[in-house]
């Protein structure tokens, strides 16, 4: 298998308000968008011919991924006009698709392990992985090794091997993609027409983000096998433990500690006399101010926070302004999120361009929406739509 | 204008001149050509791009070639006029990049003595200079040619007969590139990154003696070492990755460049260089020096710095310093170069420096002339930029601006925090403006209805105003006037109509009630009138046709946000014009002649 085709054309309306501005697969983990990590994989796995399928917010993917020289692969691009589904989706990449190819979601953390194996099986195919709770996901009905059925979604699930959306087809499949809009459907009509759909489980990484929270776990994932790395400046007096990884131009001031595992990105502003505990992703351009305290939570580009907060299993978008003394610790809480209401232990979830003034709490799953304003003292809690004035 | 190249090696050297040509078309493009030495010299020109003369051309075995891509200073765009120019003889050919001051009179005395001189171009006379001078010795020839020459000369010459090639280096960029067994001469780096990334920078009057194995460089007839550069940064850096034109690309890299120019100084705390120096004036003395966009960037500085530290501050072009303008030894002067090649800025630098001032340059390539010239260099980092109208190194410069300006500004540690904190702020802000892309597209569809558009601005947006209608002219070619608002009620009101829209910034600062009584002044002459404004204005919308909201910032920084808006508006008005967005005609990247 030479080339792969990646879907990253959906938006992942669960997890808004990140995807308000950008595709799901550009969220950013640990300092980069789950895309790359897919890419990336692919790369350790020899394939470096690599074709995106871009849709919605496409310039995101554009501006980061480039022609993707700077991982060592070459991207190109083909766009799918409207999401109407992932088989609709594949049958854009028609006319550059060779005569077999991996078919991969995009926004989905796969790592270099997960399809070491697959990359060598034979067309056609598809990884299935095992999970605990298979109602959530399409379940592979397996017989000798060969897919006999996939079942969205199902009441009761018949096994415990769901599709990871990861198939090895070859240009046969552009036959059905015409008229069948989902790669699931697609293959339950090859099976129906004769064709053997083989499967292979695999042990690796394979995680979903379908709310604002998963962020959290995935981050989780991607920091257990961080190596430490160290750009920038570090002062003395600064104590770096267990792998930490620092970017370029970045400042750590005096008498901080950051405790691994943590990634920081660059051009970072931090300290004097912060504190950053494990499980923490901090992006590029971020400014942290003494006497803050950051544990278990995902910190995007641009932001600054102000002197003397806790920001505990929260997550915080681009580009937000906390001045001193926000408070938000994690807690058990149930949130609504497009009519589903999942139970999370989460803290603060706030969208990009947020401005909060001092003295802020936030109450335990607090979503807050896009270029939000919260004034001083307050308390929030539940969903601030986009746009909310906080007074 | 122009690129030249050179190739001396094992391979053919016809497909390595074409390819590393095509990469300086940025440095201009009405016609090109080669010179191949195998028995003679075999030359084939034209007044056509490069991919044009690849597909005319017939394979040919030499293993020794020149090449040029011009941009017409001396006589029009014809294949007579391009490079290279041979000697009477036709064992000489030429490529030149620059222009000779006194070629007409060296043209005159080859004539008396007997040449023939079949082209307009300047370049002719320094190939039958050399054969005038040459008795044997090739290189010495070029030395004599070289010592008659005013003006600028960077060349490259190839003899039949000969293993080596010659280069010289006068005011405009040169550079040799280290192959195994085979080198490069260049331009620019582009040109031969697919072939190596060691890199010798020629300095002026530099003699470059090129063999396959060997590099041997002069400077005023003695021998002398240059240090070899490994370039990082590659080829495919310059390529389009998903975007239909460079410009759109590079305009969506902004959000990057901002934060990447901010890495390099802010987090260290550090000055991007020193505005007042002991023992001089220099804060009260400040003077800055550009052209073209680099310009109004300059003029955006001006407003901040005197805005922020207080200080008057002069602005001039630089194309019109070097007639006109008087500085005193005492004098900090920032010149602003994007490429750090622009002939006219560097002319400029050399004069300050005669003058005794101290000069900061603000350029985006390292290594260039002016960052070699200047006692101190802000780098933008915004990358090798392709569209020849210039979109992220703006923007760079602004960035650049702000960081000289704000560690001297006067105001109190508070505000100072706070504007350090909006400046960190603009990736989001100006990636809120990309994010806007549909709806400006589509009020630029409405402008490209028109033939003749106004931009007005005050304050520190004044030069947006500029750069938004420079930017439109560049790249869609309709007639498009940048004025200061104030300054429209004396005379350009007889234009305005309603066919003559106008496209106004409106700043939240003390340009706000003027803005607002100028709109009000356009409206009653039925001008159509499309508004920058701040996301909570209310009351702007009531006045004028259309709006383009933009994000709260601080005013000082609003050049920034707007800018931006005024790139795409411009981007989308010459795609709905067909236009040939990333080399629109008669322009070049570099302005390297005068």
């Amino acid at each position: 298998m030479k080339q792969a085709i990646v879907l990253a054309a959906g938006e992942g309306q669960r997890l808004r308000p990140f995807t308000v501005t950008r595709p799901k697969a550009m969220l950013s983990i640990a300092d980069k968008p789950i895309l790359q990590y897919v890419v990336e994989s692919l790369a350790q796995n020899g394939i470096r011919n690599i074709v995106f399928v871009v849709g919605y917010r496409k310039e995101q993917v554009y501006d980061y991924m480039g022609n993707g020289e700077r991982f060592g692969v070459d991207i190109s691009y083909v766009t799918q006009g409207a999401q109407l589904g992932t088989a609709h989706a594949l049958s854009q990449a028609v006319d550059i698709a060779e005569d077999e190819f991996l078919v991969l979601p995009g926004d989905n953390l796969i790592e270099a392990d997960t399809i070491a194996d697959f990359v060598l099986m034979s067309t056609d195919a598809v990884l299935v992985k095992r999970v605990d709770n298979p109602v959530r996901y399409g379940v592979v009905n397996i017989e000798n090794g060969e897919v006999k059925e996939i079942v969205e979604k199902p009441k009761e699930a018949g096994s415990n091997l769901v599709n990871t959306g990861i198939y090895a087809f070859t240009r046969e499949i552009f036959k059905f993609t015409e008229s069948i809009l989902d790669v699931p459907d697609v293959i339950n009509n090859m099976i129906a027409e004769g064709y053997t759909i083989s499967t292979l489980e695999t042990e690796g990484t394979w995680l979903d983000v379908v709310y604002p929270w998963d962020i959290l776990n995935i981050n989780d994932a991607v920091l257990r096998d961080i190596e430490a790395t160290q750009g920038g400046t570090i002062d003395a007096g600064v104590s770096l433990k267990g792998q930490v990884s620092v970017g370029e131009d970045t400042m750590i001031r005096f008498g901080s500690y950051v405790s691994g595992p943590a990634v920081i990105g660059c051009g970072c502003d931090i300290g004097p006399n912060v504190c950053i505990m494990p499980g923490t992703s901090i992006g590029d351009n971020v400014v942290i101010s003494p006497f803050t305290e950051i544990k278990n939570s995902v910190i995007d580009n641009d932001v600054s926070i102000g002197p003397g907060c806790i920001i505990e299993d929260s997550v915080i978008g681009k580009g937000c302004v906390i001045k001193g003394r926000f408070t938000a610790f994690g807690g058990q809480s149930e949130v609504r999120v497009n009519g589903e209401s999942p139970l999370a232990n989460v803290g603060a979830i706030l969208g990009e361009d947020c401005r909060v003034e001092n003295n802020v709490i936030a109450q335990p799953g607090v979503i807050v929406g896009n270029y939000c304003q919260v004034q001083m003292n307050k308390m929030i809690s539940g969903r601030l739509p986009d746009r909310s004035l906080i007074y | 204008m122009c690129g030249i190249v050179g190739y001396i090696g094992e391979k053919k050297a016809q497909p390595i001149l074409l390819n590393s040509l095509s990469k300086l078309e940025y440095r201009g493009y009405d016609s090109c050509g080669i010179a191949i030495a195998a028995d003679g010299i075999e030359v084939h020109k034209d007044a056509v791009r490069v991919n044009e003369l690849k597909k005319r051309l017939a394979p040919l075995n030499g293993t020794a070639g020149i090449g040029h891509t011009r941009w017409a200073t001396h006589g029009e765009p014809s294949g007579v006029n391009a490079h290279p120019h041979c000697d009477c003889t036709g064992k000489i050919a030429v490529v030149h990049n620059g222009t000779i001051t006194n070629f007409q009179e060296l043209r005159d005395t080859l004539a008396a003595e007997g040449h023939t001189l079949v082209s307009q171009t300047d370049t002719e006379v320094i190939a039958h200079l050399i054969e005038k001078y040459y008795d044997g010795d090739f290189e010495k020839a070029v030395e004599l040619a070289v010592h008659d020459i005013k003006g600028s000369y960077t060349m490259i010459a190839l003899m039949a007969g000969e293993s080596r090639l010659i280069a010289a280096r006068k005011d405009s960029p040169l550079i040799v590139g280290i192959g195994d067994r085979e080198n490069f001469i260049a331009s620019d780096v582009p040109a031969i990154l697919d072939y190596t990334s060691r890199v010798i920078y020629l300095e002026d009057d530099d003699i470059a003696v090129v063999s396959a194995g060997d590099v041997r460089i002069k400077s005023n007839g003695a021998s002398i070492d240059r240090e070899e550069h490994k370039i990082l940064w590659s080829v495919k850096d310059a390529q389009k990755g998903g975007y239909e034109h460079f410009m759109l690309k590079e305009i969506h890299e902004q959000p990057k460049v901002i934060r990447d120019t901010l890495a390099e100084y802010i987090s260290a705390s550090e000055p991007a260089a020193d505005l007042a120096v002991a023992g001089r004036a220099g804060l009260e003395n400040l003077l800055i020096l550009a052209c073209g966009t680099s310009y109004h960037a300059g003029m955006v500085g001006k407003y901040l710095i005197e805005s922020l530290v207080k200080a008057p501050v002069r602005i001039e072009l630089a194309s019109e310093y070097i007639y006109s303008g008087q500085s005193s030894p005492r004098n900090t002067a920032i010149v602003i170069t994007q490429s750090g090649e622009t002939l006219d800025a560097l002319k400029a630098l050399k004069k300050l420096k005669e003058d005794g001032c101290r000069v900061i340059a603000i350029t985006n390539v390292v290594g260039s002339t002016a960052s070699r010239l200047a006692d101190q260099t802000v780098y933008t980092r915004a990358g090798p930029e392709i569209s020849v109208a210039a979109t992220k190194t703006h923007l760079g410069q602004l960035i650049a601006l702000y960081w000289l300006a704000l560690p001297y500004s006067k105001v109190d540690i508070r505000k100072l925090d706070e504007l350090v904190m909006e400046l960190r702020q603009l990736p989001v802000k100006v990636q809120q403006v990309l994010d806007k892309e549909d709806m400006i597209a589509e009020y630029a569809k409405q402008l490209a209805e028109y033939d003749n558009i106004f931009y007005v601005g005050r304050g520190i947006n004044y030069p947006v105003a500029l750069e938004g209608a420079l930017k439109l002219k560049e790249i869609s070619y309709l007639h498009a006037e940048g004025y200061a608002s104030g300054e429209l009620k004396h005379g350009p009101f007889a234009l305005l109509g309603s066919r003559t829209p106008v496209v106004a910034v409106v700043a939240q600062d003390n340009t706000y009630e003027a803005v607002v009584t100028s709109i009000k002044e356009i409206k009653a002459r039925q001008s159509p009138v499309l508004a920058l404004v701040d996301e909570g204005d209310e009351n702007i919308p009531e006045l004028v046709d259309s709006v383009i909201t933009v994000p709260q910032v601080e005013p000082l920084f609003s050049p920034v946000v707007n800018a931006v808006v005024l790139q795409l508006l411009a981007y989308y008005v010459a795609r709905q014009r067909g236009c040939p967005i990333d080399f629109p005609k008669n322009l070049a990247k570099t302005v390297t002649v005068e």
